[in-house]
């Protein structure tokens, strides 16, 4: 089985505290979906192996604390990361306003610029929304990112997500070949488009 | 299905395609090839434009083939046409020739640059060879006659129209014999090499007389010869002061800079003239048979008058450039396997190698008493006191850097050692010029290429290490600097002088780990300075301050008499070490105060502990039970960290596993930082609660309602999230076993003391060859930034984009962990070669005199002329002989002429007329090292009742090699 494997991928996720992202990667890794998860400490990690157009890859997800106290110690986990997930609660506008600083916080510790970025706006389930689609789009666009909008609690979006994520990080040349622990930089450009996806209509590669 | 509709055919009778020889085989598998490759039948191409051989792409297929065992290539050579469609035309007409035919009048592209020796020889745009494989040759006249035979049969059976050669002989003398089918017509490639040239075929009338023997034009009267001429001259003497660059005296010792190049700067440029020949043809495109005379005693053709002038020059195959011997001098060090002890010497550096070598007694050193005399001693002292020691066990005479380089090269790297101890070294200037960049894009090329600041201590020291690898002493002065560097890091710490030339703030993981690794040292520095401060408060460290006077005369002996002034015991790791923060007491005193007062008005109901370590009150908010304003404490910071330390730490940390009781002991190892925060926060919030600390922490899991209360009035009630209500979760653990101790009565964190020695002797133990690639990025980075220079003063494109491309290729590189040593050398390959062009540039203005060029449009002309003899191969002169840039090049060749002649300059006079000239030029050039000649005509062959057909020969005389290519066709309709 080991053979198999592609590549080993790291992907990050951050975003404000409480928007639900170790319950993302719960739903994504285990299934399951768990109401009182408690808060992250530092950094959490999780390993799943997933197959995405026939290839294997390995993924090294590490969880992150969300409070602004641990800020200070997560960015170093950023080192090397292949892929971002930044995600916010489509029912607290405020965490959907943040995300220009985590946008900073990930520009000023990620080792490489060509880091594939996903945006998630979570809780979809949710009623009491406040950040529309749109909205979400919009930034996504603005900041060449990929877009989808999920619930861990119905798992609506989030294979698809992951998936969506590896699938353009094994697109982008130079990101993942040949070495499981890159260090260091490329020179390359942000990846500008190539329309990838195989699926359902969810994401919106922008 | 010709056979089946012959009527013959429905007897029995079976199609024999079964080959009986090697013969027959090779022919079919020929033909075979052919038909592979598409080349049957005609094509109705446009003749090729001027010049396309040059500017268009040449293509090549291959394949192999075999007569019996003897192995030939067949290799399709042509020139890629844009409607290049090969179709079977019936309506040309029977008149029609072959487009190769046609190629051999055509005169666009006569004399091409670069091409393949049958292009230039018969002008085609596509042939097809068939070569011994390997080493082989064919060389008896009837093995050659039976290839030609086969080539012949298969090009009749095939219907392929394009020419196809044979090489005989040795490979060296690249003789071909070929023939080229139409319909109806044949063109037989025929060629004599020889190395001696008979006198009648030196000249043009000569050669005349060959072609029309040739041909043997059965008319009366021969239809004009076509002729086309190009004489080549070759200019090998420069005359010295064409080539302005000096190599650089090895030997100079002045003020900053050591061997000729400032400290911190590198050397650039080639050591000899990187152009070595320049090679100028004189063509004469279209001469009719009569209009000129060249024969043996007499001869029209004066290069001057030449109407077309083209030049080419030939670079020095691998010139000496000195930043890439520099660099690449530099990076042949990573092979050496030595330690630095080993190289300098283990018992010459006994008494530091103990300390350096050993951290269990390196630490054991700090906790006794330390012989260090930091009041009285200066960082120079220091120095040149540690130096001393080496000097007096080695013997000064064996110290692989002598010592006014060493100086130069410490005060390079540390300046601030002059301001400490107030010496009258003066300011170096190149790190004025090097501070400067900031913020360009050049700048920040040190993230691409994970190396460090151009401005930063790591980017000199690789300067410098580079510097002491070339000029002085090798690997031995490198691992001499080395632990000079090494002893002035252990100084520094071990006196609380921050390290020059590094960025504030944890290890920037954009650069090399060494300048992590000093950073990291810094950030530990900071630390215990400000605990040491915040112990000592302000008079101690002026009257410190006031103490840094340079004592040079320190022995190590006379050193434990100031045992006792040994500051501030700082360095003791005990376990009960705290953190302090000296920013917090003043905040400690207003804030007693205040509760002071509080506790006053509150203390009969509730007694509550005294606050401490505040740092401010957070906003609004209130304690929810005692209603006191809710205070944000002081905490210990983060502890920094370098890429290796991180690395270990994931690995941990993932090492764990991903299942509950993993994830829960990863929450656990990482609590300490929580857990520290809640104590800090429970010191300076007497009586709060855990929802108050939420309120701090994560806001957002603390929920808050309006309700209404009994009454009717609107009251907000908070409680914590469902999460944080969990119980047992960490956080709640957490909270309760967190007694209030203020951050700097806690355990440290961040052991600075510890963190510092693993530093220490993480760079002790670096052997010359670890360092070299450690700092290779910076020296690439370096190298990068000089050719950037260089170029930019020089204004080369094709530089310019060599440039860009080796940024992007060494990010790429340097970019994993440790990089293949052969891409390494690719690099460096690379900026040779760019340092190569630019130093071609430079020769080439020189020689061209661009600077010296007074009126504006000619020296603008000029310079495109010089940039694109680098980048063409083969460059026209406008204005031939008369115009600027022919003008040099023929008085270039004048001096030449004349410096061969022996010819003092005085007795030349000037040359007063144009008519006078003309008749001098005869010495003003030497004897062309090649003629060129090509005629044409078109001659019916062999009956005067033929076709019209192209008749072609090329001759090439130089010194030792003359040949002849003829290609004659005839008419075959009646023959």
């Amino acid at each position: 089985m080991e053979e198999d494997i592609l590549t080993t991928l790291k992907i990050l996720i951050i975003g404000e505290s409480g928007v639900g992202k170790s319950s993302l990667l719960l739903r994504f890794t285990d299934d399951t979906f768990d109401p009182e998860l408690a808060a992250t400490i530092g950094v959490d990690f999780k390993v799943k192996t997933i197959s995405v157009d026939g290839n294997k890859a390995k993924l090294a997800i590490w969880d992150t604390a969300g409070q602004e106290r641990f800020r200070t110690l997560t960015p170093s986990y950023y080192r090397g990361a292949q892929g971002v997930i930044l995600v916010y609660d489509v029912t607290r506008r405020d965490t959907f306003t943040r995300l220009d600083n985590w946008l900073n916080e990930l520009e000023t510790y990620c080792t490489r610029n060509d880091i594939v970025k996903m945006l998630v706006g979570n809780k979809i389930d949710k009623e009491n929304r406040e950040v529309d689609r749109n909205e979400g789009l919009k930034f996504a666009r603005k900041h060449s990112m990929l877009f989808i909008e999920a619930s861990a609690k119905t798992r609506d979006g989030v294979q698809c997500a992951f998936e969506e994520l590896v699938e353009k990080i094994i697109q982008t040349p130079g990101l993942w070949e040949s070495e499981t622990n890159n260090r260091g930089v490329r020179l390359s450009n942000e990846d500008g488009g190539g329309r990838g996806g195989s699926c359902s209509g969810y994401c919106s590669v922008l | 299905m010709a056979a089946d509709s012959d009527p013959e055919s429905e007897v029995f009778e079976i199609t024999d395609f079964t080959t009986a020889s090697e013969w027959e085989r090779f022919i079919s598998r020929v033909e075979e090839v052919l038909n592979e490759w598409k080349l049957i039948g005609e094509t109705s191409n446009k003749p090729p434009e001027k010049g396309e051989y040059t500017s268009g792409v040449w293509e090549e297929k291959g394949d192999e083939i075999l007569f019996a065992d003897f192995r030939f290539s067949i290799r399709h050579h042509y020139l890629v046409q844009e409607a290049g469609e090969r179709e079977e035309t019936e309506d040309t007409g029977e008149d029609s020739i072959p487009v190769c035919m046609q190629d051999l009048l055509c005169t666009n592209n006569d004399f091409p640059p670069v091409a393949h020796c049958l292009v230039r020889w018969y002008g085609l745009r596509e042939f097809v060879v068939i070569s011994p494989a390997a080493n082989d040759a064919v060389i008896s006249e009837s093995k050659c006659n039976l290839l030609l035979s086969s080539v012949s049969i298969a090009l009749g059976n095939t219907g392929c129209q394009v020419p196809l050669f044979i090489q005989v002989h040795q490979k060296w003398r690249k003789l071909y014999v070929g023939e080229c089918q139409g319909p109806g017509v044949r063109t037989d490639f025929e060629m004599v090499h020889l190395r001696k040239v008979p006198n009648q075929y030196t000249h043009l009338s000569g050669l005349l007389d060959i072609f029309k023997s040739k041909i043997g034009c059965p008319l009366t009267a021969l239809p004009p010869v076509n002729i086309a001429i190009r004489f080549t001259y070759i200019l090998q003497d420069w005359q010295q002061y064409f080539w302005p660059q000096q190599p650089p005296d090895l030997d100079a010792l002045i003020g900053g800079e050591i061997g000729g190049l400032e400290i911190g700067k590198l050397p650039f440029g080639a050591c000899e003239d990187p152009i070595c020949e320049l090679h100028l043809a004189t063509t004469w495109p279209c001469l009719t048979e009569g209009i000129i005379v060249d024969n043996d005693v007499y001869s029209d053709l004066d290069p001057l008058q030449a109407p077309q002038w083209s030049v080419r020059v030939r670079k020095a195959d691998n010139p000496q450039c000195m930043l890439g011997d520099f660099v690449s001098e530099f990076f042949r060090l990573c092979r050496r396997k030595e330690s630095t002890d080993e190289l300098l010497g283990k018992s010459t550096f006994e008494e530091n190698g103990k300390e350096v070598a050993d951290i269990s007694q390196a630490l054991s050193k700090l906790t006794e008493p330390a012989p260090v005399p930091i009041h009285k001693l200066s960082v120079t002292s220091m120095v040149h006191s540690a130096r001393k020691k080496i000097r007096k066990h080695r013997g000064a005479d064996e110290s692989p850097l002598n010592n006014d380089v060493l100086n130069a090269i410490l005060f390079f790297l540390f300046p601030d050692a002059k301001s400490l101890d107030g010496s009258e070294a003066k300011a170096s200037t190149s790190t004025g010029n090097i501070s400067s960049q900031s913020e360009s894009e050049d700048y920040n090329l040190y993230s691409q290429l994970k190396s460090a600041p151009s401005d930063s201590l790591t980017y000199k020291l690789a300067l410098c290490l580079c510097m002491v690898n070339f000029y002085h002493g090798g690997v031995k002065g490198v691992a001499h600097l080395w632990q000079e560097f090494v002893l002035e890091m252990r100084y520094r710490w071990e006196n609380n002088f921050l390290i020059p030339g590094l960025a504030n703030g944890s290890p920037d993981l954009k650069c090399c780990l060494l300048h992590q690794k000093l950073q990291m040292l810094n950030c530990c520095l900071e630390r215990k300075k400000g605990r040491d401060e915040g112990k000592k408060g302000s008079p101690s460290s002026s009257e410190a301050a006031a103490n840094r006077t340079p004592s040079d005369t320190l022995s190590p002996g006379e050193a434990n008499k100031y045992e006792v002034a040994k500051s501030w015991d700082s360095w003791s790791d005990s376990e009960d070490e705290f953190f302090e923060c000296h920013s917090d007491t003043e905040e400690l005193k207003e804030g007693s105060q205040e509760s002071a007062r509080k506790a006053k008005e509150e203390t009969k109901e509730n007694p509550l502990p005294k606050p401490e370590g505040r740092l401010h009150q957070s906003g609004n908010l209130t304690l929810l039970r005692t209603g006191e304003p809710l205070y944000i404490p002081v905490t210990q910071e983060p502890a920094p960290m370098t890429e290796d330390l991180l690395e270990e730490q994931s690995e941990v940390l993932a090492k764990l596993g991903t299942s509950a009781e993993g994830a829960h002991l990863r929450a656990r190892m990482q609590s300490a930082c929580l857990l520290s925060d809640m104590e800090s926060f429970k010191a300076a919030n007497p009586g709060c609660c855990l929802e108050d600390f939420v309120r701090w922490y994560s806001p957002r899991d603390y929920i808050e309602e309006e309700v209404m209360d009994e009454k009717g009035n609107k009251i907000v009630k908070g409680e914590l999230s469902p999460r944080m209500k969990i119980p047992n979760n960490m956080w709640v653990e957490a909270w309760e076993t967190a007694k209030p101790i203020p951050a700097r009565r806690q355990r440290r964190l961040f052991d600075d003391t510890k963190e510092a020695e693993k530093v220490l002797h993480y760079l002790a133990v670096q052997k010359p060859a670890d360092l070299t690639r450690h700092l290779l990025p910076c020296v690439i980075h370096a190298a990068l930034l000089k050719l950037k220079e260089e170029e930019a003063a020089e204004d080369v494109p094709s530089g310019r984009k060599a440039i860009k491309q080796i940024i992007s290729h060494s990010s790429k590189v340097l970019r994993f962990p440790s990089p293949d040593d052969k891409k390494l050398e690719d690099v460096i390959g690379q900026m040779l070669n760019v340092e190569a062009t630019i130093a071609r540039a430079r020769s080439l203005k020189a020689k061209f005199a661009v600077d010296r060029c007074e009126k504006s449009d000619e020296k603008e002309d000029l310079e495109k002329f010089v940039s694109s003899l680098l980048e063409q191969p083969e460059v026209p002169i406008v204005g031939a002989g008369r115009g600027p840039a022919g003008t040099i090049i023929h008085k270039m060749f004048v001096s030449a002429q004349r410096a061969l002649s022996l010819a003092p300059l005085e007795e030349e006079p000037k040359r007063p007329s144009s008519s006078d000239e003309r008749r001098q030029t005869g010495t003003d050039f030497p004897s062309p090292a090649g003629r060129e000649v090509i005629l044409r005509s078109s001659v019916p062959r062999p009956a005067p009742y033929s076709k019209l057909l192209p008749q072609r020969m090329y001759s090439v005389l130089t010194k030792d090699d003359f040949r002849l290519a003829g290609a004659f066709s005839s008419d075959t309709s009646f023959f």
